[in-house]
């Protein structure tokens, strides 16, 4: 198992009570462009050694969110729905990545998406809409 | 009869049982059971928002909200198909408002259609009678092999 976590990539220093209980998550690269990590540790899983939903699900809403912020300069916004995919199970000691992509921003709304990767196989995707907040 | 838990939030209804057993659902717990509705064709779930379920903005964290309806639907398909295991293949969740510090939110999940092989659900959220997040899945009965 390589180290974790890899020289290029810094803990982020997250401020939501729910992600500080799940984390910690690590980030890569500057923001508008970054590359968001996290490794499955024991409080993750389910009985049989894989990584629960409601895990990828928050490092999802988590990710994109963080995403959606450098892309509005910091500007409030909301998630108005997610939809996912689970392709593949992880496991224990995986380290799961995602760069999440603006797919179109328009003046209330932006659209991401994300594929997260294992070892460069995609094992869950993500899309979302996010509301900017005093937008219309 | 499986056992109830110490911290057990008032106002939960009679015949709630812990379903988080396992490592994840205990850690970001506990979530319930809470007794069938409308004849067995509603099946409810339930977890009271904590600090730690929170975000910054002062709302239920949205990954906390899937979490519940990830659980309550995925338990729900087991339930209904009778196998040992079901797995997710596809989770679509609106966020229709806030959830707030010491809500109930309970999930309250219907069976759509239900195939040999795969479980088409939809499920409400609601705390206080207002609707939190609506969703929409599939999941995957899980043959042994």
């Amino acid at each position: 198992m390589s180290a974790w976590p890899r020289p290029d990539f810094s803990e982020i220093d997250l401020v939501d009570p729910f992600e500080i209980h799940v984390g910690p998550a690590y980030q890569q690269g500057v923001p508008g462009s970054r590359r968001f990590a996290f490794r499955v540790d024991g409080r993750h899983v389910n009985r049989r050694g894989v990584l629960h939903g409601g895990m990828l699900l928050t490092f999802a809403d988590l990710s994109l969110g963080a995403a959606a912020w450098d892309m509005t300069d910091r500007a409030p916004c909301v998630t108005l729905g997610m939809q996912t995919q689970f392709l593949k199970p992880a496991r224990l000691g995986d380290i799961v990545e995602v760069q999440p992509h603006l797919m179109r921003r328009t003046r209330a709304l932006l659209f991401l998406r994300g594929d997260f990767m294992v070892d460069d196989e995609a094992i869950f995707t993500a899309t979302s809409v996010w509301k900017l907040l005093g937008q219309d | 009869m499986p056992s109830l838990t110490n911290d057990r939030p008032s106002g939960l209804p009679e015949g709630a049982e812990e379903v988080s057993v396992a490592a994840f659902a205990r850690y970001v717990g506990p979530i319930w059971r809470l007794p069938d509705g409308e004849d067995g064709a509603l099946k409810r779930y339930a977890f009271r928002v904590a600090e730690k379920h929170m975000n910054s903005a002062g709302s239920a964290h949205g990954g906390m909200l899937m979490m519940l309806a990830d659980t309550a639907m995925s338990q729900t398909s087991r339930l209904e198909s009778g196998a040992k295991s079901c797995a997710t293949v596809s989770l679509n969740c609106d966020f229709v408002g806030p959830g707030r510090l010491g809500d109930l939110i309970e999930a309250r999940v219907r069976v759509t259609r239900k195939s040999r092989t795969i479980v088409f659900l939809s499920a409400e959220l609601v705390a206080s009678g207002r609707v939190v997040l609506v969703a929409t899945g599939l999941w995957k009965i899980v043959f042994e092999p």
